[in-house]
């Protein structure tokens, strides 16, 4: 692990940011929107970042022996970190259900989403889309937290309500396919959602270097 | 011998602009930067920390470029920033031990030879350190890499007259092992006790920037000590 990821998880991180992960044992709760897991995941986050603006963490960070771009990186690095144990323990529980829980009544009754691999697309959907609105807005000013969190709520609520009533369009019922059927769809929405998360991250991780680059601390 | 140069640097405020500063830091010396408050001296500093972006100009450190060699100049430099909290609720072992990966130079024997000197208790907070106690926890990050430059933000504001004079005294001590230092202050006696050089911003513009000897040789009138030629020049650039 390197100096940056250390100094953000020992200096910047709230504890609280490491028990939200926890959050992702959401993905077992039977009639409940499962993806609203995620949502507490990147609050867990959000909260790191508010934390460490108050302790001066980014003009410290900034004064260290690195390149000014590199507290970006920091930041990026602890984001994603958080969000793939988040999507870690997600997995394990998602396959959990395809395969032990497969058949269990209390999920077969459920009208709302069913752990699948659409639903970990979903899951890296919404982490994407996080590091692209907040992530990358807050590294704008280095200094305004609220706007952009309250931009990504909106948005990640309304993926959210569409991901989970997806499967009750007409044509759409094979997203919410239970273990194994259909896996081909399954691994393409998963893909999908692996690839936004990538591009998502990637493209407003540069352009937040080059935010950052131009801002005064 | 040159070992920090800046040369034409600007920036532009809405109600401030910093105007073409250049002056040089000599190898081995204390350069006192004084002005009023408001002046430019922390644009100023922050310019040659890479927190401020200067809209124009040049800053060297040992000959290089500081915007082409950040990393490199940040190795060998050290900052402190007044009464500034890093981490308020972290303990101060805890800060430091994640500070010193980032320094190949970190000086352990240093930094408890300093930690000793300052009284300062690795296991409390900056949050329960007194302003002047936070100053001293500023610089003994900044002592502890064995940094050939330090560039200081008022370290002796909110320091009790004892701790001023210790910290004076620490200073000519590092200038006698070749460190060179710049520290701001608006407090006269800091720079008549130990700055061989001084540059005295007003306005965002330099107004000097020479040896103390060369700045009483020139602006002082017969009888003025170096307070009361700073407070007739300010008056003066105000009137």
């Amino acid at each position: 692990m390197n100096a940056l990821l250390k100094k953000e998880m020992r200096l910047s991180a709230l504890l609280l940011t490491y028990l939200f992960i926890g959050f992702g044992v959401m993905t077992l709760v039977p009639g409940y929107p499962i993806l609203c897991g995620t949502f507490f995941i990147t609050l867990g986050i959000f909260q790191s970042f508010q934390s460490a603006r108050e302790a001066n963490d980014i003009v410290f960070s900034a004064l260290l022996p690195i390149a000014k771009r590199d507290v970006v990186k920091g930041k990026y690095q602890f984001a994603a970190l958080i969000e793939l144990a988040g999507f870690a323990v997600m997995a394990v529980l998602t396959l959990v259900r395809m395969t032990v829980l497969a058949d269990a009544v209390i999920y077969r009754q459920n009208a709302l989403m069913n752990a699948n691999l659409f639903f970990l697309g979903c899951v890296l959907l919404i982490f994407g889309l996080f590091n692209a609105i907040f992530l990358g807005g807050f590294l704008k000013t280095a200094y305004k937290l609220g706007k952009y969190f309250v931009i990504f709520i909106a948005v990640c609520f309304v993926v959210i309500f569409l991901a989970e009533a997806a499967h009750h369009v007409p044509g759409l019922g094979a997203l919410n396919a239970f273990g194994f059927d259909h896996i081909g769809l399954q691994l393409l929405t998963l893909l999908a959602g692996a690839a936004a998360f990538v591009a998502l991250t990637f493209l407003s991780y540069n352009k937040a270097c080059k935010d950052f680059e131009r801002i005064d601390l | 011998m040159n070992i920090v140069e800046l040369s034409g640097v600007c920036k532009t405020y809405p109600a401030f602009r910093l105007d073409h500063v250049s002056f040089s830091l000599e190898a081995g010396k204390i350069t006192g930067f004084i002005g009023r408050n408001g002046a430019g001296k922390t644009t100023t500093i922050k310019s040659m920390l890479n927190l401020v972006h200067p809209d124009s100009g040049e800053i060297t450190y040992f000959g290089l470029p500081f915007s082409e060699h950040e990393m490199e100049i940040k190795q060998r430099i050290g900052y402190s920033t007044g009464t500034v909290s890093w981490y308020p609720r972290k303990p101060i072992r805890e800060i430091v031990s994640v500070t010193k990966t980032f320094y190949p130079s970190w000086d352990e024997e240093a930094y408890r030879n300093y930690l000793e000197l300052f009284g300062l208790d690795e296991a409390k907070k900056p949050i329960e350190l007194s302003e002047g106690m936070k100053v001293k926890f500023n610089l003994l990050l900044a002592l502890s890499h064995r940094a050939e430059v330090l560039i200081l933000d008022e370290p002796t504001s909110g320091l009790d007259p004892f701790s001023r004079d210790e910290l004076l005294e620490l200073f000519m001590t590092l200038k006698e092992h070749g460190v060179t230092i710049l520290f701001s202050t608006h407090i006269t006696s800091d720079i008549e006790k130990c700055a061989d050089d001084l540059v005295y911003i007003s306005n965002g513009t330099i107004q000097a920037a020479c040896s103390k000897q060369e700045f009483l040789k020139q602006y002082s009138e017969p009888d003025e000590t170096l307070e009361e030629v700073f407070l007739r020049l300010e008056k003066e650039a105000r009137a």
